[in-house]
């Protein structure tokens, strides 16, 4: 028998048992409860996601850890990790300097790469790792994305108001004319919103129809490819966005 | 069978129908001008196959929008009086459905456009779908709200 027959019939077999092993499973849909951890706090009662919090803080160690691995064995001649992270400090570099680069100078907007390097990075990885089977996406928490949508909110105005001055960054509201002000401050809430929600709706929903289409076809096959698609494109393509638009928004805060 | 079943099974069936219709043109379009692109410029038909996968990936998200509402919708429960319940599963089928026609034929003809752009200069192939991708995601803007809505009624004023 030669290698690929045996692989071949490997997988029927695999198959077969998986099928047979569905077959006697019941499909079960549940939206589980939330984890959380309660305390309270000067008479104030907290709550916070456990799954969340500790998936956020895996993912931040993860990228952290593989920083300061780099870091740590830095060569003239790049490795095959040195060389990915080289790859993508340069790849974040040229978008910063691209994007911000003629209203602020190629100087100034350097100073904005740590920022989406690490948005993008984080995200990426919280979008992607649910893919590994246990590990849930932090993102798939409404709270997340707006948390970060929050940072990328401040991070906008502030630069606003240092490149152009605090007088200048409240007259930019009052364009065209001021009974325009609500309409541009409605404006500027909504950005924000569309961006969290963008966000949270891609992941969430990537999510809920893995799990009820896993349910439905009792976990044979379809899911592998249904948890590729979610799991890595649209995690991918959806973290890109997030990043790109936050780097958009920041580069008409700061034109004039 | 009670008021509000029927209602979350017309809420589901009014999403994801009307989510699809926008997303499948808009997906359509991408691939009509991705055609043209190739046509006049075969040797850039890789950029050009792998922008126009992107774009229509983006121009879906409307119908999974759709499809994620119409899963909460079915699967879910809506509590409170019959009526409300009819109210908020149609309301939240309806906004979702509706809401999502527009930006799938937006994000779409955003997507095309890149791909015949990139047909006539595939050297600012990334360019092009760096400023797609911003463009579409703006355009899906108004989906996004829908989706807002949509939760912001079966799981607030359903209490679902």
């Amino acid at each position: 028998m030669t290698g690929r027959r045996k692989l071949l019939l490997g997988l029927v077999g695999v198959l077969a048992l998986e099928v047979a092993l569905a077959l006697k499973a019941k499909p079960e849909i549940e939206i589980g409860p939330i984890p959380q951890w309660r305390f309270s706090l000067g008479g104030h009662e907290l709550t916070i996601n456990s799954r969340t919090a500790v998936m956020s803080w895996l993912v931040m160690g993860i990228w952290i850890g593989a920083a300061l691995l780099v870091r740590s064995r830095l060569r003239e001649v790049p490795g095959r990790l040195q060389a990915t992270f080289e790859f993508l400090t340069e790849f974040f570099q040229s978008l910063v300097t691209d994007t911000l680069g003629d209203s602020l100078g190629p100087e100034k907007s350097r100073e904005y790469l740590p920022w989406i390097g690490s948005l993008f990075l984080f995200l990426w990885l919280s979008n992607i790792i649910g893919v590994v089977p246990g590990l849930e996406e932090p993102t798939r928490d409404l709270n997340v994305p707006v948390g970060c949508m929050l940072v990328v909110l401040t991070m906008v105005h502030t630069s606003a108001i240092r490149k152009k001055g605090l007088k200048k960054y409240i007259k930019g509201y009052l364009q065209p004319f001021p009974p325009m002000l609500p309409l541009n401050i409605i404006g500027e809430m909504a950005k924000g919103v569309s961006l969290a929600f963008r966000l949270f709706g891609n992941i969430m929903g990537g999510a809920i129809i893995l799990l009820v289409v896993s349910a439905l076809v009792r976990y044979v096959l379809l899911p592998v490819g249904l948890n590729l698609f979610f799991g890595l494109f649209v995690g991918t393509i959806q973290a890109f966005v997030f990043t790109m638009l936050a780097l958009a928004y920041t580069a008409v805060a700061v034109s004039d | 069978m009670d008021l509000g079943m029927i209602a979350r099974l017309l809420g589901a069936g009014i999403s994801v129908g009307f989510g699809g219709m926008g997303s499948g043109v808009g997906e359509g379009l991408c691939a009509h001008h991705a055609n043209g692109a190739i046509a006049r410029q075969p040797a850039a038909a890789d950029q050009v196959v792998r922008t126009m996968l992107v774009a229509q990936a983006v121009a879906e998200t409307s119908g999974i929008f759709g499809l994620l509402v119409a899963f909460v919708l079915v699967f879910g429960s809506v509590a409170g009086p019959p009526l409300l319940q009819f109210a908020v599963a149609l309301g939240a089928g309806i906004a979702m459905g509706m809401g999502g026609i527009g930006p799938g034929v937006g994000a779409g003809i955003a997507g095309a456009s890149a791909c015949e752009g990139i047909g006539r200069q595939p050297r600012l192939s990334g360019l092009l779908t760096r400023t797609m991708l911003i463009g579409q995601a703006v355009s899906q803007s108004t989906a996004v709200y829908s989706l807002v809505i949509a939760l912001l009624l079966i799981f607030v004023v359903g209490g679902g």
